[in-house]
């Protein structure tokens, strides 16, 4: 039986990048049904295409969103649960936006794109734990956060990003405290450095050849989704090391600041 | 605030207007499981006065609790009639399973909210699109229409979402947004109001329940308008067809729990139509199931599946109070309700609660 049968998920930022590969996979490896949720409607109905070109039968929801905006997440939600009849099984908290291009310094941050980056990194995904959860309470699920390295130490100009991926590091260990015993669990996966839309935004200047495919590294999401993972709880994965291996939370110091 | 009164009513009594809860709890300071609660025992009728998050020094293990699990949609929309026509509030009141709707049409600029020329066939146009087409009125409930919408589905859903608000009554402080109308359990979107017995539970608390032995069971059922807006016809208690599902796992917990000599305990009065409309002998066991119940129950309905009651407070003319009076006699009702008014407990979806055991 494939990893995924009879699972229904829910993918943010499903359009593009990890998400879209997410998705991919997560079809590939028999889910159900699939929630994909972006803000860019034109690029829903391609992702749709191409999962009901792998598996006919899979129930494909798409929904355009602005996670900023609390209203869109009830609206999201809502239409979730309607469509998959109340029952969810993976909830990937994948969206995330970088911010302004390039990014300033946190000293230079305007509030404005500040709170922007907050709430849609850090206040969606709380949101969406939250009213997802009665949906998954009955049956057991698993919830993944995407996190960054950037969310374990304070890259100079990474500024909003950089807090939200912290944010998002510490609320995962908190709801899956929480949770524990509950079914839910709660684990959280840095996929390194990925050539995304995303990350070239963030590092325009850099190769981006070097880095890796999202296709290359779904294997711990599927895990962490999977039955396989289901007494894994409030733990810290990197994608692109051992991947069924919690990871040490050890990461390379950054340069220093220069002093003004 | 005008006082409201009853005089009709076996229940009657007059609510001072300052007991009316204005805002949801935690816009008063409290947590939404600190509000108060009244439990009336139903063997000797004892009252206590406690709050909420205590309600497990009245329940045992073993005692199931059963929950509505619906979700409140924004089931109030804005729209003109076409060609210049009114402005009209639509207050969606039940889906029905010719996928028509059941609605309340309330002129918005009309000194008679219900005289502003609304007939069989008239269209009111909302934002992004969405039409209705009024199809009939709906002749039990002369309040109500039958319309049609030009979208269904996932799409209607979608542009509920996008366009509606949820529907709030005048005795709230402000228009509090949707997530204030919602219990934490909610789940599949269908209530045009707050199954609000259950609005006081938090997760902590549901979690904690569930650890020292109390048992959890889920039904949905789809609330209509507690008030068609207008007194008379509120008085006569008649309810619109409100759709429920009972899931086998449901029907088997609490055939078991009967079985096993334990108490049922809905959480909610639609818990309590849902069940006794669903029960499939008088030993109390239910069947599981989809359906639609117009089930009205008083003093005269004897109670088969449940055996406890959770509620809020509720107004001297609502319905909610016959049906109380299957698990209480009249007058004991109207003692606690004095009681209450007494110790200044706050009525409404965000106030205070009853258990009834």
């Amino acid at each position: 039986m494939k990893r995924l049968a009879r699972k229904y998920a829910l993918i943010t930022g499903g359009s593009q990048g990890l998400g879209r590969q997410l998705a991919i996979t997560f079809v590939k490896e028999g889910a159900a049904g699939l929630c994909i949720v972006a803000r860019r409607s034109e690029f829903l109905d391609e992702v749709r295409n191409t999962l009901v070109e792998i598996n006919p039968d899979v129930k494909v929801i798409t929904v355009s969103a602005d996670l900023s905006r609390q209203e869109d997440i009830e609206r999201v939600v809502a239409i979730t649960l309607h469509d998959f009849k109340g029952r969810l099984d993976i909830l990937v908290n994948n969206a995330s936006t970088i911010g302004p291009s390039p990014m300033p310094y946190l000293l230079d941050y305007p509030l404005e794109d500040f709170r922007y980056v907050i709430n849609t990194n850090l206040v969606a995904p709380f949101l969406l734990i939250k009213k997802l959860l009665p949906a998954m309470i009955e049956n057991g699920g698993s919830i993944i956060n995407v996190t960054s390295d950037a969310g374990a130490i304070g890259y100079p100009g990474w500024g909003a990003y950089g807090i939200s991926k912290f944010g998002i590091e510490g609320m995962s260990q908190t709801w899956a405290a929480e949770l524990e015993g509950s079914g839910i669990r709660v684990n959280y996966v840095d996929p390194g450095n990925m050539n995304t839309a995303l990350h070239r935004a963030a590092e325009p200047d850099e190769d981006p050849r070097q880095w890796a495919d999202p296709s290359e590294i779904t294997n711990v999401f599927v895990y962490l989704a999977s039955d396989e993972s289901k007494d894994v709880n409030g733990k810290r994965f990197k994608a692109q090391e051992d991947t069924h291996h919690e990871s040490d939370n050890s990461v390379k110091q950054p340069e220093l600041a220069p002093k003004l | 605030m005008s006082t409201i009164t009853s005089l009709h009513s076996p229940f009657s009594f007059t609510l001072p207007a300052e007991l009316v809860a204005k805002e949801p709890p935690e816009h008063r300071g409290i947590a939404r499981d600190a509000v108060r609660l009244m439990v009336i025992d139903r063997s000797d009728y004892r009252i206590d006065h406690t709050l909420f998050y205590n309600i497990e020094k009245f329940l045992v293990p073993g005692d199931l609790m059963v929950f509505n699990t619906s979700r409140t949609l924004p089931a109030s929309l804005v729209g003109y009639g076409k060609s210049g026509g009114p402005l009209v509030e639509v207050r969606l009141a039940e889906h029905l399973p010719d996928n028509s709707w059941l609605a309340l049409l309330r002129c918005q600029q009309a000194v008679d909210p219900f005289s502003c020329g609304i007939h069989k066939g008239m269209q009111i146009k909302f934002d992004l699109g969405l039409v209705a087409t009024v199809y009939e009125m709906y002749e039990p409930i002369k309040r109500l229409w039958k319309i049609n919408f030009s979208k269904s589905g996932t799409e209607l859903l979608e542009l509920l979402y996008r366009i509606g608000q949820p529907i709030r009554y005048e005795y709230v402080s402000k228009p509090w947004d949707l997530d204030y109308y919602q219990t934490v359990y909610a789940n599949d979107p269908g209530s045009a109001e707050m199954p609000s017995a259950g609005r006081p539970f938090t997760w902590k608390l549901l979690f904690h329940l569930k650890r020292i032995g109390i048992k959890m069971a889920n039904i949905s059922l789809h609330t209509s308008l507690s008030s068609y807006m207008d007194s008379a016809l509120d008085q006569k208690h008649i309810a619109s067809e409100e759709e429920f599902f009972v899931s086998s796992t449901t029907a088997e917990q609490i055939n078991k729990t009967h079985g096993l000599g334990r108490r049922v305990i809905a959480v909610g009065t639609t818990v309590v139509r849902t069940l006794e409309t669903a029960a499939a002998d008088k030993k109390g066991n239910v069947k599981a199931g989809h359906g639609y119940t117009r089930l009205h129950i008083t003093a005269n309905h004897k109670l088969k599946t449940v055996d406890g009651l959770l509620t809020g407070l509720h107004e001297p003319e609502a319905s909610h109070l016959d049906l109380l009076s299957a698990f209480l006699p009249a007058g004991r009702i109207h003692e606690a309700y004095k009681t209450a008014i007494q110790r200044k407990y706050l009525w409404h979806e965000f106030g205070d609660m009853n258990l009834i055991l």
